[in-house]
């Protein structure tokens, strides 16, 4: 049955709560809707019955004529009205669309990051060693590999001044022998590696990692 | 063949409005009050005869028109009753405790189907008809908002109506 703005005045009508104004308006309302009038009358007579039963109605244990099962469904049931459940099973149908709809397709989209000036897409490259101190000037420096087919470029700094550049399609490179004498025991380096699409675009990068060359004992 | 169908008509409105009419009377007048009933034929056949006569010309809604004709009649009795009895009569308390309930195998109905509700709503209807509190104090005693009550008191009928029914 449709719902009536006026309803919420049946109660106080026929409890005379209203005043006159708006006691004459809801009659004269109730003329004319009978959404409104079969309601009253239905409200009418709850009331009346249950003034004329008296109070023992309401003093007699509720009994649960179902199993226990459906007991402990009515239960849960109860938690909510029945517009309400319908409100909460829309908003888990939304949830359940978002999860498994809208989340997988913006993964796809891959994530932007800024390098300097640079905006990239991409993921970030994991360096493998050296990334602490050592004791001895590396021979090789190696990152995890890409799945892509990319071209890897390494960039060794030297207290912020690059020291020297290479590309390579594998994930680690062997220092040439001639850098690593230009490279000092007690000395800070830093070291980068950024990957390169086919077409040369760039698509990934790692963080500078600094380590230095303890002087051994 | 204009005749059968103002008959129709007169039929449909009698059939429709009737019932408003009588409510509209009983709850201003009280059950116990001897008259209602003549009141309500002659609301009634006033409304006919106005039909008739062609003086419902359609300016407002064939409610509005029968509302005044019966709100009319009401004021009528009760003015008249005032000169005879010096003193208009005493507003009759609702519900009226004359009233006999029409159906008493449907209220017996529906007294057990109260009492299969659950608690909670039982409640609300002990709070708010049986002792005739309003919404807001009924709120206050529960511990929930008005809107609340309001939902637990709707659904509670069509509980019952359901209960009723099977």
């Amino acid at each position: 049955m449709k719902m009536c703005k006026c309803e919420h005045l049946i109660d106080d009508y026929l409890f005379d709560r209203l005043d006159d104004e708006k006691k004459k308006k809801f009659e004269e309302h109730y003329f004319n809707c009978p959404n409104c009038f079969e309601k009253m009358v239905e409200r009418d007579e709850l009331i009346s019955i249950i003034k004329l039963k008296g109070d023992m109605i309401f003093q007699d244990e509720y009994v649960v004529e179902e199993g226990k099962g459906a007991a402990w469904f009515e239960k849960i049931a109860s938690l909510f009205t029945p517009k309400q459940w319908a409100l909460i099973s829309v908003y888990a149908a939304l949830l359940l669309i978002v999860i498994c709809v809208v989340i997988p397709y913006f993964k796809l989209a891959a994530p932007q990051f800024f390098i300097s000036e640079e905006k990239v897409r991409g993921e970030s490259i994991t360096l493998i060693s050296p990334v602490i101190d050592i004791r001895i000037v590396p021979s090789k420096f190696e990152w995890k590999d890409s799945d892509d087919d990319v071209e890897y470029k390494i960039y060794i700094y030297d207290d912020g001044q690059k020291l020297w550049a290479a590309t390579t399609k594998d994930n680690f490179i062997v220092l040439p022998e001639k850098i690593r004498k230009q490279m000092t025991l007690g000395e800070k380096y830093s070291w980068e590696v950024k990957a390169f699409s086919a077409e040369g675009t760039l698509i990934a990068i790692s963080s500078k990692v600094h380590f230095k060359i303890s002087r051994s004992e | 063949m204009e005749k059968k169908k103002q008959d129709t008509n007169l039929e449909e409105i009698y059939a429709k409005y009737g019932p408003v009419i009588r409510f509209r009377v009983r709850k201003s007048l009280g059950a116990s009050n001897p008259d209602w009933e003549d009141i309500v034929n002659e609301i009634i056949t006033n409304v006919i005869e106005k039909i008739n006569k062609k003086e419902f010309r359609g300016e407002s809604s064939i409610g509005t028109f029968i509302y005044t004709i019966t709100s009319r009649r009401i004021i009528d009795y009760i003015r008249q009753k005032s000169k005879v009895l010096k003193h208009a009569p005493e507003p009759t308390p609702y519900p009226d405790p004359h009233e006999h309930i029409e159906n008493k195998e449907r209220a017996e109905l529906i007294a057990h189907a109260i009492k299969k509700l659950k608690p909670k709503y039982r409640e609300v209807l002990h709070l708010y008809y049986y002792k005739g509190l309003s919404r807001e104090e009924v709120a206050k005693k529960l511990c929930i908002t008005p809107h609340r009550v309001s939902e637990r008191v709707n659904y509670s009928q069509k509980l019952l109506k359901k209960l009723v029914k099977k």
